[in-house]
């Protein structure tokens, strides 16, 4: 009886063997609504403007610092956590990077290993308060997001730092003169869209194939069950922030490089948005399920929500409840599709049963 | 004197288990009735029946003053049956009169009438001789002075029945001397009470008439007067012990661990020693310490006096990790929520444990499904491969696992708390083989139990544990069911 009931279930369906189909699926529908309706109002013959490669390198511009954050997020949720004050945190890296590079006159260098580096001490610092305490990281990062939010107007003194183009050096274009076949217009990839493949292709693989990423794996399914089995929980609590850390102060200076100027709303938003990322992607808010394949297709998913709003020219408004509503039907599909797998399940092996009568 | 409550011929099978066999009890006004039976009995899933949380089996009647009843949970409270479990279900930082209320608020048009709610406290906490403030949070009272409020509780709705559970679990003689006459006082208002306990010395001072419950069967109901403490004890237990599993034995060898005067949370100065090929049952009532000292031997919990060797050398098992290290494992009671990682997949399970111990960083997950296909095959895992998700297996199979988890970290000193709780009849047999091969393979065993004929059949020698301290070794012939709950029990009078 166990056997076959066993054998039933690992014969269940192919969404539920493979996480991260359903939100591919969902994505791939996406692009294809996306491209049926520019294909209905430009008329059959043009090439949809949507998947042109020139949108698409605009799509990766416009994730790469978000999806560097997300990455970051993807480790602390699968370790259990949630950290709300990453934007304001990016936020205020990129007034401190600003500030030291034209306000106190630090150098590039400086004012980058400044905001980076306050950023670690930032995030171990409620990494440490979450892993020693029973405080929900919840309250911990919400108290965070706000003193972060604090300090940094109180560095820039509520006014935004303008720099030269200090940080140019991160966007600047590393195959000038190549043409899009498409529109005829000139395509960029700058570095830091490099930098953002680069770190979820290593962090991705820590996750998969190393010790550390099976014990985040293991703390944020069962903390019981990991500290019984050896592992250290409070300091791979600790940890997973730290790297938060690391990777929203890169985020940050690549973010300030793009933008040029440090300012409070900079990273506003960052936190909802990277959040809604993971989750799209198929990482439970309990911990311990996902993967960083799947935050890789919500980061594109939501990347280009707003990209195709734009191309289809609705308004502004529109965007956040199309973003809501793809994050909600995202979720939900992943459950239902287990639901109707469980179900499907139940019924064969009634069918079994019936048949051993 | 009238009757309440008549129960006539209630079974309760589980998947695999049938938890009680055809009982019958009833229950007088101005009674105390009480149970007892070993761990596992059947006495909780009786109280559950009664209190309407389970329903019993085809064929079982329930009657409440001369009418059937069919019981819900809403049923017999509003019937006038108050269950008081073991734990506390109260609400921490309300009042004691918000406690007594909740649920049932004495309203005044759409307010409540407060002033009313606090007069019938104060009546009937006066009537208990108590001089608690009825305005004081529950959080501030000590466990014996909850337990009054419940009764109180139960007084103020004028319930027709109290059921205690294990009421002086966490008391101070004084406060258990203090609940006893409460419950005296109450009686004499005719209410009902249903009194589990293992204390025989509470039994005897308060019980009108005792039921004894032995593997879900009714041994005896009888008048207390007359009764002997011996004689109920022999009750309790009194299998056949040719029914118990035979268990081949190994050669003993030197001792490769030992405990001395270890002290900790819920452990008083308790010393053992352990040999190589012997597995060491450790028994004794639930909340003796058992589990409480394999945390702290385990290095889950922290040491705070004694010592502990491993092949005569001093170790420090500040962590699991370091416990690890010293080659010992730990299966745990609850393997859902200690052992097992349930999402995860077997390959993953069983090398979690042992990721203290490897050097290097790469994890390959094909080195974990080769492991763990291994696993599946060696403790012959009923599923097609480790690819399977814990969660899909069965219990039997779920704690195969986690022993998966514990033998690939290659040690030699094996905790088994509760080894083939909630496991059925097939599976604890291949349990037990897997534990007496682990022995010829030179290792060596602790195994808490409440399980009766599992420690007397698969034990070497025994130690009986009592409050937190070791209070009895047996060896040979003195492994008999009568010895061991002497000993748990630990009444000198017997």
């Amino acid at each position: 009886m166990s056997h076959s009931k066993a054998e039933a279930r690992s014969r269940s369906s192919l969404f539920s063997r493979h996480e991260n189909l359903t939100p591919l699926s969902i994505f791939v529908g996406f692009i294809l609504i996306i491209v049926c309706l520019q294909l209905g109002s430009q008329g059959i013959g043009k090439y949809p403007t949507f998947i042109s490669p020139v949108n698409l390198l605009n799509i990766m511009m416009q994730v790469a610092v978000p999806g560097i954050v997300a990455v970051g997020m993807t480790l602390v949720m699968l370790s259990g956590g949630i950290d709300l004050s990453v934007g304001m945190l990016a936020s205020l890296v990129s007034i401190l990077v600003s500030s030291g590079i034209s306000t106190w006159g630090l150098g590039v260098p400086v004012s980058i290993a400044l905001g980076v580096g306050a950023a670690i001490v930032l995030e171990t610092t409620m990494g440490f308060i979450i892993s020693r305490t029973k405080v929900e990281p919840f309250i911990i990062t919400l108290g965070g997001m706000i003193t972060f939010q604090g300090i940094a107007l109180l560095v820039s003194h509520s006014r935004e730092v303008t720099m030269n183009g200090e940080l140019d050096f991160l966007k600047t274009n590393l195959i000038k003169g190549a043409k899009d076949p498409v529109t005829g217009l000139n395509l960029t990839i700058p570095p830091y869209v490099l930098a953002f493949f680069a770190i979820i292709l290593v962090v991705g693989l820590i996750l998969a194939y190393t010790k550390y990423g099976r014990r985040i794996y293991a703390v944020g399914t069962n903390p019981n069950a990991a500290y019984l089995a050896g592992i250290n929980v409070r300091n791979m609590t600790l940890s997973v922030y730290a790297i938060m850390g690391l990777l929203v102060g890169i985020g940050s200076v690549l973010l300030l490089a793009r933008i040029n100027t440090g300012i409070i709303t900079l990273g506003q938003n960052l936190e909802i948005d990277t959040i809604a990322m993971v989750v799209i992607g198929g990482t439970a808010l309990r911990g311990g399920k996902g993967s960083m394949l799947g935050t890789l297709i919500g980061i594109f998913f939501l990347g280009s929500i707003g990209n195709a709003m734009n191309m289809l020219r609705l308004p502004s408004e529109v965007q956040f409840v199309a973003k809501g509503l793809i994050v909600i039907i995202a979720v939900s599909a992943a459950d239902v599709s287990t639901q109707v797998s469980a179900f499907m399940a139940r019924r064969r092996e009634h069918a079994l049963a019936r048949k051993a009568q | 004197m009238g009757q309440i409550l008549q129960l006539r011929n209630i079974s309760k099978t589980f998947p695999g288990v049938k938890a009680l066999r055809g009982i019958s009890l009833d229950l007088n006004e101005g009674e105390v009735h009480c149970l007892c039976g070993e761990n596992g009995a059947g006495k909780s899933t009786l109280i559950k029946i009664l209190s309407g949380a389970y329903q019993p089996d085809e064929g079982g009647e329930i009657i409440f003053e001369g009418r059937q009843v069919t019981l819900t949970p809403h049923l017999a409270i509003s019937l006038g049956i108050q269950t008081i479990y073991q734990e506390h279900i109260v609400f921490n930082s309300l009042s004691i009169i918000e406690n007594i209320f909740a649920g049932s608020e004495i309203l005044r048009g759409w307010v409540l009438n407060k002033r009313e709610m606090r007069r019938q406290t104060e009546e009937v906490l006066t009537y208990l001789k108590s001089d608690l403030d009825p305005a004081r949070k529950m959080e501030e009272l000590s466990s014996g002075e909850q337990k009054l409020v419940e009764i109180a509780k139960g007084l103020v709705f004028k319930r027709r029945v109290i059921i205690l559970d294990e009421p002086t679990a966490s008391f101070s003689s004084s406060e258990i001397e203090n609940l006893l006459s409460i419950i005296q006082t109450v009686k004499q208002s005719g209410i009902g009470f249903i009194y589990i306990s293992h204390h025989l010395d509470e039994v005897f001072k308060i019980g009108d008439r005792v039921t004894v419950l032995r593997d879900g069967q009714k041994v005896n109901a009888q008048a207390i007067e007359g009764l002997t403490k011996s004689r109920l004890i022999k009750d309790m237990v009194g299998r056949d012990p040719s029914t118990f599993y035979q268990r081949e034995k190994v050669e003993i060898g030197e001792p490769i661990f030992e405990a001395r005067g270890v002290s900790g949370k819920g452990v008083r100065n308790a010393s053992l020693v352990l040999r190589r090929g012997e597995i060491l049952g450790l028994s004794g009532m639930t909340g003796s310490g058992r589990s409480e000292l394999m945390n702290v031997l385990f290095g889950s919990s922290r040491l705070d006096g004694g010592e502990i060797l491993i092949h005569g050398k001093p170790v420090r098992n500040t962590s699991p990790k370091a416990g690890i290290r010293n080659r010992m494992c730990f299966i745990t009671e609850d393997r859902q929520n200690t052992g097992l990682f349930l999402p995860q997949t077997i390959a993953r399970n069983v090398t979690t444990a042992n990721l203290v111990q490897e050097k290097g960083f790469v994890r390959l997950p094909g080195e974990d499904l080769r492991v763990g296909d291994e696993y599946v095959k060696r403790l012959n895992i009923r599923t097609p491969d480790a690819r399977t998700r814990v969660l899909d297996l069965s219990g039997g199979n779920q704690q195969k696992v986690v022993l998966g988890k514990w033998f690939h970290t290659n040690g030699e000193i094996f905790i088994f708390d509760e080894p083939t709780h909630g496991i059925d009849v097939g599976s604890k047999q291949e349990i037990y083989q897997i534990m007496v091969d682990l022995l010829r393979q030179g290792k060596a065993i602790i195994m808490v139990s409440s399980d009766m004929p599992e420690v007397i059949s698969m034990s070497d020698r025994v130690l009986v544990m009592r409050d937190g301290a070791i209070a009895a070794e047996l060896s040979g012939d003195q492994i008999t069911e009568e010895n061991i709950l002497t000993h748990s029990i630990g009444d000198s009078t017997i």
